[in-house]
């Protein structure tokens, strides 16, 4: 199928919308609640409704956050909808005649108060940092570097993503790369203000991140997380000619092909989870396998719905906010179909699925590890 | 709660009025002044069973309340086949999904019926197997609403109407009863394929499978002329090897993609009138390989001129993808077809002609689904956001259905809004043997009471021709093109 996409506004596409049901088949949170109103034609419907002026109430609306914005419903579209925007500007109506589910309200209420959703003190950010063995001195906060490391929210603040960032930095010195963190520097990128709706909340957070980095002359922006790396290239690239914004695979398969990284036997079967951002959304489906590939004694197990068709975890486009139930369940379905493959472990490249998938594999599987594909490798290189 | 039923969970059962109203629609949107007047399409509830024996619970609940209810998964039909005409129950069976059991020995397949034909090709083709025809639209069509529809598409041509390929169903009849039909059994499952939900609930199906082709190839030719496409197509249908499906469109398809933003694989005049002869031809061989390079010797015989082999794979890879005319609306209209290939270029010419006389844009695409046989759609663009042109522009349609009438077609599906094409499209004879099926298995008439069997008004043939003639003319006049 053709990547083109199109996208004339909501009202002619929710028109051009032929209501064909492709969407409904592939969509993670339609295949857990089973009602029309939660397929993605049904929720495009209810924002004609809504457009055309039919009285609908905050919690018909849910139904519009029932979504993790995982893409899969735009790129099988057979009508060739961008429906990543559709719903992006769906959820700001939504926002606009104040019908959005109030846990948005919260996050959107953290971040301003604090710079982070979570509503962390912000100054807590390089926190992680402190607790590792052999910080340098600097914790990683140096004026001028080549790279930046945009950890983002979840890597910063959330315990189980902390130990992602932590093997970032490690496998990133074991790489000899000129790198530094922004600490409390560093807000949220913007990209659940974005998704919730709120896309003008996020403005004041995109022009603060774009200072520290000029700041620090790097000419390359590194993310652990596919959701802010998908931010910045939408929302901040422009303002930034020349400075390379590339996801951590990229930047590690890059570096591995230059010059290779002493590693070790990892002797597991793993397989690789792809993230939504940033495969299906992102674009970049190979440079987590390069990486793979580079381990030696680990058996790789390709699971069958992968790249294009790569499942959800259920931890996108604000869900768990909204609806952590559903989150959970969409996670349980991907991670017991990621363990029929046999995996010991269920590799991926973002902070959101590791948590989403690690919690899902608990209920679902238990037994089986989720790890981010830098902590596959730091353990590669016994660091 | 409009209903309860001891062995289904109440949050499978609604009668939210927002829910309900998303089960009264199907592809084709209808503008209330054409609906409301006539018919109930606001179910009272909508039920979502998850599994057979939930199904038979709802149908005989329905028998003994008398309520109607209307099956419906995927609902990517266009004639309201699933949407309701007089209230009652909708009965949303797509939890009723996987369940898929190979059985290589026999090359047979079980599944459950909202099992799209996507996901059952995926499957079978993991495990070495593929299934024989699918859908054009395979990405939502379910295996069960397929059968319950006329069954033809890609790979018809080689290998029939799902119909033929049906070993077992296992349906819910009106009473209740869950029973598993076959081709010896009273009924046989031959009443079940294509009588459109009005007879039971299919509730599983048993099909055969063929081996994963070794080999295919797929060929693309382009035409200067509108009969020797049409007389390409027949030929080649009836050739040996038998190529799995062959794809063929007119000038106007492809304006209509171009106008929708999408690159077309034909030079067009910049000009839409006088319109182009053009169009396009594409064959493609599944099999052995030695019989699909039998095929590409086949097809060395045939007069167009062949087009580079990407660009018959792009075409290959858009196969499911037709709806992208759409984008030329935003609204669509079409008039679904049987047609015998022996008049396909009679046809595409008699559009042709008449789009020029009248300035408007009709696009025609169609598949070779049997060696005499084709399943052929037009298409025009509209807009349903203006009430009266979008009237008018429904009533076209009946002017391709004549004009595809007068070339020996008919129309492809029944529902509600193709009852008004009843004389056309079965004989006295076999409408009248319809209705004993009818009424021995469902004598209450509460399985999708409205479609297939009789018109209601204003679909009555009096009624609907001269209503449609009147606004068929008013598209001339609204839906004409600026030149």
């Amino acid at each position: 199928m053709s990547d083109q996409t199109f996208f004339k506004g909501l009202m002619d596409e929710s028109l051009i919308c032929a209501y064909c049901g492709y969407c409904r088949t592939v969509c993670p949170t339609y295949v857990e609640v089973g009602w029309e109103s939660c397929s993605p034609r049904g929720r495009i419907q209810l924002i004609r409704l809504l457009l055309a002026g039919t009285p609908l109430s905050a919690g018909q609306m849910t139904r519009l956050y029932q979504c993790t914005l995982c893409g899969h419903c735009a790129q099988v579209c057979s009508t060739r909808i961008d429906l990543r925007q559709f719903w992006l500007e769906a959820r700001a109506q939504t926002v606009s005649r104040e019908l959005s589910p109030q846990g948005l309200a919260t996050a959107r209420d953290n971040v301003a108060r604090t710079g982070n959703v979570y509503g962390y003190q912000n100054d807590e950010r390089a926190g992680w940092v402190e607790y590792m063995d052999d910080a340098p001195a600097d914790l990683y906060q140096r004026d001028q570097a080549e790279v930046v490391y945009f950890v983002g929210c979840s890597s910063s603040f959330s315990p189980r993503a902390q130990r992602i960032a932590e093997s970032f930095v490690r496998v990133l010195d074991a790489a000899q790369v000129s790198f530094t963190i922004l600490g409390e520097g560093e807000v949220c990128c913007g990209f659940p203000l974005l998704a919730a709706g709120m896309h003008d909340q996020a403005q004041t957070l995109i022009e603060h991140n774009l200072e520290r980095v000029r700041m620090t002359g790097a000419r390359t922006v590194v993310f652990t997380c596919p959701a802010c790396r998908m931010m910045w290239l939408e929302e901040y690239a422009r303002h930034l000619p020349g400075i390379r914004l590339l996801h951590a695979t990229e930047l590690l398969a890059e570096l591995m092909a230059a010059r290779p990284l002493p590693l070790k036997d990892v002797n597991r079967v793993v397989t690789y989870h792809d993230p939504c951002d940033l495969a299906r959304n992102g674009g970049v489906y190979d440079a987590p396998r390069q990486v793979l590939a580079a381990i030696p004694g680990l058996q790789f197990v390709e699971v069958h719905e992968r790249r294009e068709r790569g499942l959800c975890c259920g931890g996108g486009g604000d869900l768990e906010m909204v609806d952590p139930a559903l989150a959970q369940r969409v996670a349980q379905r991907t991670a017991s179909k990621l363990a029929a493959t046999g995996a010991q472990v269920i590799a991926t490249a973002c902070p959101q699925c590791v948590r989403t998938l690690a919690r899902g594999t608990e209920q679902a599987v238990p037994g089986v590890e989720v790890k981010d594909l830098v902590e596959l490798l730091a353990e590669a290189l016994d660091i | 709660m409009p209903a309860t039923f001891p062995d289904i969970p109440v949050n499978r059962i609604t009668d939210d009025p927002i829910e309900r109203k998303l089960y009264s629609r199907d592809l084709a949107p209808v503008p209330a002044i054409l609906v409301k007047p006539f018919f109930r399409t606001l179910p009272d509830a909508v039920i979502r069973p998850g599994n057979a024996e939930q199904v038979a619970e709802v149908v005989r609940q329905a028998a003994r309340q008398r309520v109607p209810v209307t099956p419906r998964a995927a609902a990517s039909t266009s004639y309201y086949n699933t949407v309701p005409v007089r209230g009652g129950w909708v009965l949303d069976v797509n939890d009723l999904r996987g369940g898929i059991e190979l059985d290589a020995a026999r090359q047979t397949v079980r599944t459950l019926p909202a099992t799209t034909w996507f996901e059952l090709d995926d499957a079978l083709q993991q495990k070495g197997f593929a299934v024989k025809s699918y859908p054009s639209s395979a990405v939502s069509a379910t295996i069960g609403g397929w059968v319950s529809m006329q069954g033809h598409g890609l790979g018809s041509l080689k290998y029939g109407g799902v119909g033929e390929q049906l070993v077992s169903l296992q349906v819910a009849l009106p009473d209740g009863e869950l029973r598993t039909v076959t081709r010896e059994s009273d009924p046989p499952l031959d009443w079940f394929v294509a009588a459109e939900g009005t007879l039971g609930v299919i509730t599983g199906v048993e099909l055969t499978v063929r081996p994963r082709p070794a080999a295919e190839s797929h060929h693309l030719f382009a035409f200067d002329d509108l009969n020797a496409l049409g007389q390409s197509v027949a030929w080649l249908s009836r050739a040996e090897p038998r190529p799995f499906t062959i794809f063929f469109a007119d000038s106007g398809y492809l304006r209509l993609l171009a106008r929708g933003g999408f690159h077309i694989p034909l030079d067009l005049p910049p000009s839409h009138f006088p319109i182009s002869e053009k169009g396009l031809l594409l064959a493609s061989f599944q099999g052995e390989t030695s019989e699909v390079n039998r095929g590409k010797d086949v097809l060395t015989r045939l007069p167009g001129q062949e087009l580079p082999s990407d660009l018959a794979l792009e075409e290959w890879n858009l196969r499911l993808y037709h709806l992208r005319t759409k984008r030329a609306g935003p609204s669509l209209l079409a008039a679904e077809l049987w047609l015998p290939l022996d008049k396909l270029g009679h046809y595409l010419q008699a559009v042709k002609a008449l789009a020029g006389r009248s300035h408007l844009l009709i696009g025609t695409y169609g598949l070779a689904v049997a060696p005499d046989m084709a399943l052929v759609m037009s298409l025009y663009p509209t807009d349903e956001r203006h009430t009266v042109k979008y009237l008018a522009a429904i009533g076209f349609t009946k002017w391709l259905h004549d004009l595809s009438a007068r070339c020996g077609g008919r129309p492809y599906g029944v529902g509600l809004w193709n009852s008004a094409y009843l004389p056309r499209l079965f004989s006295p004879a076999q409408l009248d043997e319809l209705k004993k099926r009818k009424a021995r298995l469902d004598p209450t008439g509460i399985m999708n009471p409205g479609k297939l069997y009789r018109a209601s008004f204003p679909l009555w043939p009096v009624t609907f021709s001269l209503g449609a003639a009147v606004l068929g003319a008013g598209h001339v006049m609204l839906g004409r093109e600026r030149p």
